[in-house]
């Protein structure tokens, strides 16, 4: 089983097949393709998103549905390609796709990335964050404790 | 904010070195083509915003007290979990 030295999290050992693969990178990190994701007990909701290229690249994230039960994803046809998914549906949450979104630390409380989700196919593993031009939702959405808390 | 108005295959200069060209208005979009600089970053706006909030992510999660500090927003005393 291969081991990878983190930053965050000390020496983790990983089984290659469940490394998610990030065939374009993401915004900001296009030459990161290979990422684990990661979640502990004492930290849930959150998942950690840990590159495997770099030991201090993690990303902290949250499934979608846990900021916004109602959460609407709606990928583009480039992108639906790109994860090999059907043009012709949007993928549903929890059965073709997990759809995790980026957390931010700002001065006054987290945010949460609802423009661009990180979206991962549960049938490949192939992943992309997802931006969609015309989308309602806000890359800096407010997280509120009362939204996790309704979920958990 | 300049506005102009460009049929289809119309061109406007930015400076000397930057050319947009309209290729294709649609009813809801609008196909652009941009000649600029190789060195020149040239991104939906959008990308951008990503780009900037993925870097400042990033930064964040390797604060310390990062985590913890997430945790007790999602999770303040008193509330109730099952």
């Amino acid at each position: 089983m291969p081991s990878f030295e983190t930053k965050n999290f000390g020496t983790i050992s990983y089984k290659e097949s469940s490394s998610i693969q990030f065939p374009w990178g993401l915004p900001g990190f296009e030459d990161r393709r290979l990422f684990l994701a990661l979640n502990f007990e004492d930290t849930k909701p959150l998942v950690f998103l840990q590159s495997l290229e770099d030991p201090g690249l993690c990303f902290i994230t949250m499934p979608v549905l846990a900021v916004d039960p109602r959460y609407q994803l709606r990928m583009s046809d480039e992108d639906l390609a790109r994860l090999e998914l059907p043009r012709q549906c949007q993928p549903q949450i929890g059965r073709d796709v997990v759809c995790l979104t980026i957390l931010a630390l700002q001065e006054n409380g987290p945010t949460a990335n609802l423009l661009a989700p990180v979206v991962v196919s549960i049938r490949n593993f192939k992943a992309i964050q997802a931006i969609v031009p015309d989308s309602d939702y806000s890359h800096e959405h407010r997280l509120l404790p009362q939204e996790t808390a309704v979920c958990s | 904010m300049l506005m102009m108005s460009r049929r289809e295959g119309e061109t406007i200069l930015i400076g000397d070195e930057i050319e947009i060209v309209i290729a294709h208005g649609g009813r809801t979009r609008v196909k652009v083509g941009i000649r600029a600089p190789r060195d020149m970053p040239v991104v939906a706006r959008e990308v951008k915003l990503v780009q900037d909030q993925n870097r400042a992510a990033a930064r964040a999660a390797l604060l310390p007290g990062a985590v913890s500090g997430l945790m007790a927003h999602l999770q303040p005393s008193g509330n109730r979990r099952p």
